[in-house]
């Protein structure tokens, strides 16, 4: 029918930006390669006409590819070849049943008038931390003294409310103990167990992590038949009922699963897991491993291997940290997966202010988000004492002390690649079920976000934590690192 | 050519630059797969393909942008795209919305788009990719406009009039923000912009502005959605040739009107059996942007005589050869001239 003005069919001559992706797509979130474009049309087309055709004889389009399972839409050569393999249809339905149309929200109301009074103490307040945090860091302690002081004169117009007016208190004690050279509170393990158990009822995010990782452990022990998780930090084992549960329904049968749980006193929680798979008919057998023993683990033979760390690895990156040999370490044990949830934030800038900065904002939109979750005020507040412990380690803690030290999920993509890791995309099946999940146990306000493969909780469109899962690479020269013990780079 | 035994020639992709072409056909194929004839809508899956970015505080060509709440008790969401202020004034960017938003009025006048993203009612949010871009070409294009995208609750989940309210919220929300007005007259210089739904919602909102006694400097209406009861020429012959097919948009108005209703409603025809009377109401200039390729255009045509009868100065550019969506990319006159047009409508009155 004639030529396509704006752009003529390639002849042999033009190979010059073979290889170039086309950068107008790459502006709007598609990655497509400039000389697959005319490959990339032609199978939309012959997506689009098989479609048609299915339609043609009684199958409608959102029923041929609802069971589809997506990964990656940002490489759309991929995406279109995956769907094509889908056509024809198969039978299996979806396990899961859309709910669209929900009822709307309940509101979150708060006095307009009031609102406009408390916004501008609350923004003065902000620019007195950032001034105070500032003279910190050029060790102009005098003044900092006299901003706190300023600065506790303020609070009593502040509302207690939401967002940054709540958070700056814990930011301003933070500074204050800093400054007065005072020692972090104690700490017991019961404590710790208490207020993270509080943290998780709180709010979704570590329920979204430990549902985002056992979606993508449970895709990759497909068709094994036995499985050992090995888990960095087992705390009350929270994360595993939901995974055995699966894996006892499981179309086939279960495997035999083993888990091997790390931390202080998992004896206890070994046993409650282990009855309770035994209630369910999954072969269980549990190691207890004690805190930093990742090095007495052993894997059998045969047996599909996963290691899950929830918010564990960021505690490895102080100078001195552990952070490469954990990660060897990791590589030598096989796994089949590695499923890594962090805080997407960067709490770990050299300079005091910049980390200070990211954290008052990072945990004005956390707090922000328990508010408006309105759980009852017993978790609320255990779990605002949870997060001023991370506050109190970030802004007070140099050194080996600062264990908080959270980086945002790009960094942990370069870190990882590094250590001989290739990452596996979390597909559109985790994406829903983390998404209704969302809508059964939250407050309007929450998102789940796709990004280059990885999945994370965002709250208005802020990132909260990311959830990635991983594998080793197939790469021989990283096989022949780990066997012989020696740094090539 | 692959399947060179296929007799229908797919006249889309001879129109429109081959990346284009890759991108509407993708958007095409993938919101098939969201609809269901009952009505109901895939929005997981939705949210899960649909390409976003984050906002920015740091500049990027000049640009910066972050998300604001603008209504705590609907929990109304807007991304806000200024010109990047000087780094004297802010060192951080995590310090931009706390400066930007605590401006005093600024003496030269600049203007204010408040813009709602198409979608037909039921995609896309305000940190969609393709609307990011958008808005952050809008920032320069127009000298140093502040640009506000509305992320307004969209259907089936939220029905007419939600779109409306979202867009009217926003609009008394900018008409309070001291940081918002300029000149010499401290005026709020607002237009009301959107493409698709966006464009429909932009007039909606723009009749309650005037009938409110806000004033509006203009509306940037880009292939805005309308549609009626009667199938018109344009409908039938352009069914299913370049991206669009009647059935979809039946399907979306079904979706974002209320149950029981047709596409006689005035919010879906608005100079329709059901229509309110504009004469005599201080309604905005419009500058409205038809494609010859979309098939909707008789009822875009059919609105710019609306408002010209009821006495209203309509900027009308119809673009030959030119499909949905030609706005997303760079890589056409029509772009181009679509742009500057968007440029002297904006900075004429300023």
């Amino acid at each position: 029918m004639g030529r396509n003005p704006y752009h003529p069919k390639p002849t042999d001559e033009d190979s010059s930006s073979a290889s170039e992706t086309d950068t107008l797509l790459a502006g709007v979130g598609y990655t497509v390669r400039s000389s697959d474009l005319h490959h990339v049309a032609d199978r939309l087309e012959k997506l689009d006409s098989t479609i048609i055709a299915a339609a043609a004889s009684g199958v409608p389009p959102e029923f041929l590819c609802s069971s589809a399972i997506h990964y990656n839409p940002s490489d759309l050569a991929s995406w279109i070849d995956s769907l094509l393999t889908e056509v024809p249809p198969h039978s299996s339905p979806s396990l899961w049943t859309d709910a669209t149309c929900l009822p709307p929200p309940s509101s979150f109301s708060i006095d307009a008038h009031r609102l406009g009074k408390e916004e501008d103490a609350g923004i003065r307040l902000v620019h007195l931390l950032m001034t105070c945090a500032d003279s910190i860091q050029r060790d102009d302690l005098v003044l900092a003294r006299s901003l706190i002081d300023e600065m506790r004169l303020l609070l009593p117009l502040i509302g207690v409310g939401y967002g940054i007016g709540k958070v700056s208190i814990f930011f301003l004690d933070a500074l204050d103990r800093r400054i007065s050279f005072l020692p972090q509170p104690t700490k017991t393990v019961l404590e710790d167990e208490i207020l993270y158990s509080h943290f998780y009822e709180a709010c979704p995010n570590l329920k979204f992590a430990h549902f985002t990782a056992n979606q993508a452990i449970l895709e990759a022990f497909n068709g094994c038949d036995r499985v050992h998780v090995i888990d960095l930090s087992l705390m009350h084992g929270l994360q595993w009922p939901a995974l055995i549960q699966a894996l006892a329904l499981r179309p086939g049968g279960p495997p035999a699963l083993r888990l091997t749980g790390i931390g202080p006193k998992t004896a206890k929680v070994g046993l409650r897991l282990a009855e309770f798979a035994r209630s369910v008919g999954v072969p269980f057998t549990f190691q207890a491993v004690a805190a930093g023993r990742l090095d007495s683990v052993r894997v059998k033979p045969g047996e599909a291997v996963a290691i899950n760390s929830v918010l564990q690895l960021h505690l490895l990156l102080s100078e001195t940290g552990p952070i490469d040999s954990v990660l060897t370490l990791i590589r030598e044990l096989r796994p089949k997966i590695l499923t890594v949830v962090e805080q997407d934030a960067d709490h770990n800038k050299p300079a005091f202010l910049d980390r200070f900065t990211e954290a008052l904002f990072y945990y004005s939109t956390l707090f922000d988000s328990l508010a408006a979750g309105g759980g009852d005020g017993g978790c609320s507040a255990a779990a605002e004492v949870y997060l001023q412990r991370e506050i109190c380690n970030i802004v007070c803690c140099e050194g080996s002390e600062r264990v908080e030290r959270h980086e945002p999920m790009g960094r942990w993509r370069v870190r990882l690649g590094r250590a001989g890791f290739e990452p596996m995309h979390l597909g559109s099946n985790a994406f829903r079920q983390a998404s209704m999940l969302l809508k059964l146990f939250s407050s309007e306000g929450y998102g789940v976000e796709e990004v280059e493969g990885c999945l994370s909780l965002s709250w208005h469109g802020r990132s909260l934590i990311s959830a990635s899962a991983w594998r080793a690479r197939a790469d021989s020269a990283v096989a022949l690192v780990a066997r012989h013990r020696y740094i090539i780079l | 050519m692959a399947g060179g035994n296929e007799v229908n020639v797919n006249e889309s992709r001879m129109v429109v630059p081959l990346n284009t072409f890759v991108l509407i056909s993708n958007f095409k194929i993938a919101y098939n797969m969201l609809r269901r004839p009952d009505g109901s809508f895939d929005r997981h899956l939705a949210e899960f393909l649909d390409r976003k970015v984050q906002a920015n505080a740091s500049p990027v060509n000049g640009v910066v942008s972050f998300d604001h709440i603008l209504d705590r008790q609907t929990n109304l969401l807007a991304r806000i795209y200024c010109p990047a202020p000087d780094p004297a004034d802010v060192e951080l960017p995590q310090l931009v919305a706390i400066y930007e938003l605590q401006k005093a009025p600024s003496p030269n006048p600049f203007p204010v788009i408040i813009f709602f993203h198409g979608g037909s009612f039921a995609h896309s949010t305000s940190s969609s990719a393709i609307y990011d871009t958008l808005c952050r070409r809008l920032v320069t294009l127009c000298g140093g406009a502040v640009v506000i995208s509305i992320d307004y609750r969209r259907s089936p989940e939220h029905r007419f009039p939600c779109a409306y309210d979202d867009g009217w919220t926003a609009l008394k929300w900018a008409s309070c923000q001291p940081w918002l007005r300029s000149g010499k007259d401290a005026k709020l210089r607002v237009f009301l912009a959107g493409d698709s739904s966006g464009g429909n919602i932009a007039h909606h909102v723009a009749v309650r502005a005037v009938q409110s006694g806000i004033s509006i400097s203009g509306n940037i209406l880009l292939n805005p959605l309308f549609g009626g009861n009667k199938r018109t020429e344009s409908e039938l012959k352009l069914d299913g040739k370049y991206f669009v097919a009647l059935q979809d948009r039946d399907w979306y108005w079904r979706a974002f009107l209320p149950e029981g209703t047709d596409r006689d409603h005035p919010a879906c025809n608005p100079f329709g059996p059901n229509g309110v009377e504009l004469e005599g109401l201080p309604f905005p200039k419009t500058l409205l942007v038809v494609a010859s390729l979309d098939l909707t255009q008789d009822w875009q045509l059919a609105y710019a005589e609306g408002l010209k009868k009821a006495g209203h100065e309509v900027q009308l550019l119809y673009r030959e050869r030119a499909t949905v969506g030609f706005y997303f990319l760079p890589n056409t006159e029509h772009y181009h001239e679509v742009m500057k047009e968007i440029k002297s409508f904006v900075r004429c009155d300023l």
